[in-house]
């Protein structure tokens, strides 16, 4: 790489840091949030949201007006107005007893985990790859060319080698 | 170009490995729109359950320990339910000659149904056991009742032995309970 292209990547840096920055920042944000002091009704519309209608498709049991909905609406109402359980352990508690698919959104941990770990290698494949293209295309800036690729261009012109290294007053090489 | 055509096959073989993975995840995951009767509350201490019955008194079912129960989940709307009651009058019969050995019998009325509605299927159906109001569903949701029917049979020692969410009938439901009673003496 040419001292001129050393510093233009240098000169590019910046850019990239600042935002690698603000990613890093909402990031943080998003996670580390201190929501503000919730509800008894925020925490059952919380935890309703995470539980599957176990008779319907789709539909959560914050959701669903069915019957067995309405029960578990009522029994995480009850939870959470004892006050002993936190959000997570009420849903546990629910799942314990029910031998139906409670959770909406899947589980970190065994098969279930794939869910999220396969998009995040994915990610991490693709961002790999664009480096490696992006890698490649910089190359191609500082290719010398090979003797091959001069005889081709030689073929293609139709005339004698031209000898690039020792030019003579007259001789000029385009590309 | 030679090293492209080097990586492509096996890109293809990458790309094509994942697929087949996800195939065979999806052909043998459970379908969760299946019902069974599967529980994990199955060999275990039957959940808390109180209610109050028709008539107005106190029921909880740690109190019945001792003898064998059997609890139908009810809802008087619901037509299985209809069609399985003259089994389950049936069942009560033939419990009630067994005399202290006989099993009990509760029907343990959904959520969505009105006591004013249980009572009159009662009145126009017959049957004289008790009925439990389980008013806010806690019932249903401790022993994972999503449609009813459904029966259970819990144990003298207080443990579920056995669930079903098919209709019952007298005869299979009585044999069943007589082959739990045999296998605890």
């Amino acid at each position: 790489m040419s001292k001129q292209a050393r510093m233009a990547s240098l000169k590019r840096w910046p850019g990239w840091l600042l935002m690698l920055g603000v990613a890093v920042a909402l990031v943080l944000i998003g996670t580390l949030r201190d929501g503000a002091a919730r509800t008894e009704t925020d925490r059952v519309d919380s935890i309703t949201k995470r539980i599957a209608c176990p008779v319907c498709s789709g539909e959560s049991v914050f959701e669903s007006r069915n019957a067995a909905s309405v029960n578990i609406h009522n029994k995480v109402e009850d939870l959470v107005r004892e006050g002993r359980l936190n959000d997570s352990e009420i849903i546990a508690t629910l799942q314990e007893d029910s031998s139906a698919q409670l959770l909406l959104v899947p589980k970190r941990s065994g098969l279930d985990a794939l869910v999220w770990a396969l998009p995040v290698a994915a990610g991490v494949v693709a961002f790999a790859g664009l480096g490696l293209a992006f890698r490649k295309w910089v190359r191609t800036e500082d290719a010398v060319p090979t003797d091959d690729d001069r005889a081709l261009v030689d073929a293609a012109r139709g005339g004698d080698p031209v000898d690039v290294d020792s030019p003579g007053p007259d001789s000029q090489v385009t590309t | 170009m030679a090293s492209r055509r080097r990586i492509a096959p096996w890109i293809a073989l990458a790309v094509g490995a994942v697929v087949a993975f996800l195939f065979v995840i999806l052909a043998s995951a459970k379908n969760d729109t299946t019902e069974t009767a599967a529980t994990p509350l199955l060999g275990k201490t039957a959940p808390a359950a109180r209610g109050t019955t028709l008539d107005g008194d106190e029921w909880d079912l740690t109190r019945r320990k001792g003898s064998w129960v059997v609890l139908n989940f009810f809802q008087s709307s619901c037509v299985p339910c209809k069609e399985e009651h003259p089994e389950l009058v049936r069942f009560a019969e033939q419990q009630a000659a067994l005399g202290a050995d006989g099993a009990e019998l509760y029907t343990i009325v959904f959520s969505d149904d009105s006591p004013e509605a249980a009572r009159k299927f009662f009145e126009d159906n017959g049957g004289d056991w008790p009925v439990i109001l389980d008013e806010r569903g806690s019932i249903g949701v401790s022993f994972g009742v999503n449609q009813v029917p459904e029966t259970w049979i819990v144990s003298p020692g207080g443990v579920i032995v056995y669930r079903t969410i098919a209709k019952v009938t007298a005869d299979t439901l009585s044999a069943q309970v007589q082959q739990f009673r045999e296998a605890t003496q």
